[in-house]
């Protein structure tokens, strides 16, 4: 089961990018990437292996994360349901079978492809300080994100009102997607929604990059924004996950920009390479 | 930050209303309660009933906040911390009423298990479990009867309904799957394999399994299936069949006494000899987790009511082991239902452990209670192969179960190996049987996927009978649980009969007592609404008028804001 959806997964992403790249970052760019990808590689190196390194511990931490939660975490089911009561029903209200339809693959297959079509797109640009910085959020909105599920141990909607939702719900409707969600999450973990944190993210650098991906801005926000009411829409988070997933992404896109460049190493190393780079006579 | 923020606004209102009633001694606050049940994922019935109870409350005034715990942690929140107001969970019940010793009698308030979590402690009710115990054939009859309707005056818990009980399963690999309940050892064995197939497949939903295989720890055990097949126990019981040998060649009952025979050359699965020093250990440490280190006696959190009974073991030679029980024979059998440990591994686990992560018991919490057991060493049918946590338990054939020698009459296991896969959810594990990745759903289908599920040629779907219940319990160590006239009055804004229609689509029928059937007492029998404690309105819709009256004439009162106050 797992296995099937993954590919459904991957070739839904896989038609979806090169067609976007052809679209959003035009052939110019790819070309030259084609000859540069080697140094800009090395220059985004240390960041690449912080984000693998933050990847490698979220899969580990995550299957054990429910265990330390259990001791050390707050029980905030309650008073999350107690603040916003049955706000998320209100998105049943557009409910109808296209809709669920759209929210779910928007969950699924467009939130996948929201996150990593940027990093293709930002490593075509000459200057990798983009790229860098949006590895960099992506780090951040891990890290932060996990220590928040140790702390907070709360059910989204769909286990507290599962008759409510019960219409649009993710896994009423594709059952199967839950041997996936399951690999990568625990049912305890919904604040803050990193499904709207990452996207927001997205999103916001979407809005600083307008002028180099004007095409790509419009289409990043309205699939952010799907997103984040997909989460709720299909039962997933409450609003105050989404909230708390946007203030998030903000915070993350604002220290992406601190931290970046800021040490000597890869500043460094970086500066070489872009001195390194001016004199290779084959360079434009 | 907001969690530090929260829990020190808690803590500071708890403080001022402290100095308030210092103050103000006549302060009676709204009274608030939390309903603790378990999320959807794991139950989704138990959410929805809390969830109408929480409605009705907030319109009688009441005020109502929900919490949610895993499987796990609702078990140690209510089973073993006694940390709840009211609970609403799946209580695994029994197809004999003396389950009810085990759930009410008044020594077991401060123990740990299914044993009294809801703290209850009433002479009167002490006296009918006791009677039910001892009387035998009619006179057993009309003590059960008493002993119901004492209960269903009191509402110690409230029980709601029972639930159907379908599984599917895979026709065209098996046979013989009539024979035995799948919510027991005999559900699993004598199973009669299609040409070529070796290996059956279940599809189970419940992850427990793999993180934890120890027989007696309730906070991982749902009906205990599994750890049947690991481990033997003297008898056995199919469904709500007899009780019958089982280890135990044969017994022979002398007044209160029993003679065990133990069969010949049973081994445990690393090959060391089962003999009657085994059983005699295991009631013993089933009794005394800590073998006599503590003070006071340590019990085991299950099996708790079955062990209470005998009243000494002893072993006589190798394989003859005799018991006393205090009980009539009837409800003294249950006794021989437990789990057969291997002392040589269980001796050393009547230490004590420290530190945080596993459950607490009062009196003394030992390694027995706290260890996953993995890999469980049983005499059992199956033995422990490997498992991958969350996803995966193997077991395989104990070629020398005694089940599988000629001239013994009992379902033996037919298949080399018996892979337990979890699914994530009740619909997912259906569809693996459907499209024959699986051959039976181990665990019930939940109401809301009975009707929608896939039956190809094949497959088909199994009822069996059942006695587990829902139910709404109270924690009746503190006020105003320990009230009989509010807790009567809880159950009266409870429509079971509208529970049953909408929660469970149907697939259970709502009861006033939870027994099975044939002990149903005329009085308590459903007549289309509850005999004891009717519900206050109708179609689910509670008659708020009413109900406030109610709460005003069992002396509470309201005040103008229509908010219910009660000392608390």
């Amino acid at each position: 089961m797992l296995a099937e959806v993954l590919i459904q997964l991957v070739v839904v992403v896989g038609i979806l990018l090169p067609i976007s790249l052809a679209l959003f970052v035009g052939r110019e760019r790819l070309v030259r990437t084609r000859s540069e990808w080697r140094t800009r590689l090395k220059t985004a190196a240390p960041t690449i292996a912080v984000l693998l390194v933050v990847l490698l511990i979220n899969r580990f931490a995550r299957q054990r994360a429910p265990r330390l939660s259990r001791e050390i975490g707050f029980h905030l089911t309650a008073s999350f349901y107690n603040i916003e009561g049955e706000f998320i029903l209100l998105f049943q209200s557009i409910a109808t079978p296209e809709t669920t339809a759209y929210f779910s693959s928007i969950y699924v297959y467009g939130y996948v492809f929201l996150i990593v079509f940027p990093v293709l797109a930002y490593f075509t640009l000459p200057d990798t300080r983009m790229f860098r910085r949006l590895l960099t959020a992506y780090a951040l909105n891990y890290v932060i994100g996990l220590v928040l599920y140790i702390f907070v141990i709360a059910y989204g909607p769909r286990n507290v009102m599962p008759h409510e939702v019960a219409e649009t719900m993710l896994f009423e409707n594709k059952p199967q997607v839950q041997y996936l969600t399951r690999e990568v999450n625990s049912n305890t973990n919904v604040f803050p929604s990193l499904h709207t944190s990452l996207s927001a993210t997205v999103a916001t650098f979407a809005a600083i990059t307008r002028s180099t991906f004007p095409k790509w801005f419009p289409v990043a926000v309205a699939l952010a924004a799907s997103v984040a009411i997909s989460t709720m829409f299909l039962g997933i988070h409450w609003g105050i996950d989404v909230v708390a997933g946007m203030l998030l992404a903000a915070l993350c896109v604002v220290l992406s920009d601190r931290l970046v460049g800021r040490w000597s190493v890869s500043e460094l190393l970086g500066d070489r390479l872009e001195q390194f780079e001016d004199r290779i006579p084959w360079q434009e | 930050m907001l969690a530090a923020t929260a829990g020190l606004t808690v803590s500071s209102s708890g403080c001022l209303r402290q100095v308030r009633n210092i103050v103000r001694t006549d302060d009676i606050q709204q009274l608030s309660v939390t309903i603790t049940t378990v999320p959807a994922d794991a139950d989704r019935q138990a959410i929805r009933i809390a969830r109408h109870l929480e409605e009705t409350l907030t319109a009688v005034g009441v005020d109502v906040s929900l919490d949610l715990r895993s499987d796990i942690e609702f078990r140690r929140a209510v089973l073993y911390d006694h940390e709840f107001e009211i609970c609403i969970g799946h209580h695994p019940g029994g197809t004999d009423p003396d389950f009810l010793y085990e759930a009410l009698y008044s020594r077991y308030i401060d123990e740990s298990g299914w044993q009294n979590p809801f703290g209850f402690t009433d002479r009167t009710i002490d006296d009918h479990l006791v009677a039910q115990r001892t009387a035998e054939g009619d006179a057993r009859r009309k003590a059960v009867t008493a002993m119901l309707e004492a209960i269903a005056t009191e509402q110690p818990f409230v029980p709601l309904c029972v639930p159907e009980e379908h599984r599917i399963v895979r026709t065209d690999r098996f046979d013989g799957w009539d024979e035995g309940h799948l919510a027991t050892r005999h559900g699993y064995l004598g199973l009669e394999p299609a040409a070529g197939v070796d290996t059956l497949r279940l599809a189970h939903l419940d992850g427990r399994l793999t993180e934890n295989c120890n027989p007696i720890a309730t906070d991982y055990r749902g009906r205990g299936t599994i750890t049947d097949l690991l481990y033997d126990s003297l008898a056995t019981k199919n469904g709500d069949g007899p009780v019958e040998p089982w280890l135990a060649e044969s017994w022979e009952w002398d007044g209160r006494a029993v003679d065990v025979t133990l069969r010949d050359g049973c081994e445990f699965h690393d090959g060391t000899p089962v003999t009657a020093d085994d059983v005699e250990f295991t009631y013993r440490f089933l009794q005394d987790t800590s073998l006599g280190n503590h003070d006071t006696p340590s019990p085991a959190p299950r099996y708790r009511g079955q062990v209470d009974a005998v009243e000494s073991v002893e072993s006589r030679t190798d394989h003859r082991v005799e018991l006393e029980v205090e009980t009539s024979p009837a409800v003294g059998a249950r006794a021989l239902l437990v789990p057969i440990l291997p002392a040589h591994h269980w001796r050393d686990r009547a230490v004590d452990v420290v530190g945080p992560g596993g459950p607490s018991v009062a009196q003394g919490t030992t390694e027995a209670v706290a260890t996953n057991n993995i890999p469980p060493i049983g005499s059992g049918p199956f033995q422990f192969g490997e498992r991958t946590e969350g996803a995966q338990l193997i077991l395989e054939r104990f070629d020398d179960h005694f089940t599988r020698r000629p001239g013994v009459d009992l379902p033996a296991p037919t298949v080399d190996e018996c892979r337990i896969d979890i699914h994530p959810s009740g619909d997912t594990a259906a569809q693996v049987v459907a499209n024959g990745d699986a051959d039976a759903t181990s665990l019930p289908l939940g109401a809301a996927d009975i009707d929608g599920v896939e039956t190809p040629t094949g497959v088909s779907m199994r009822d069996a009978s059942s006695w587990t219940f829902y139910c709404l319990g109270f924690n009746t160590r503190d006020a105003p649980f320990s009230n009989y006239r509010f807790r009567r009055l809880l159950a009266q804004l409870v429509d079971k009969e509208w529970l049953v229609d909408e929660v469970f689509h149907g697939h259970a029928r709502p009861i006033a007592t939870p027994v099975t059937d044939d002990w149903v007492p005329e009085s308590l029998e459903w007549r289309g609404n509850d005999p004891e404690t009717p519900f206050l309105g109708s179609e689910g819709e509670v008659d708020v008028d009413a109900a406030k009256a109610a709460f005003e004439a069992a002396g509470f009162r309201y005040d103008d804001h229509g908010r219910l106050r009660v000392r608390q």
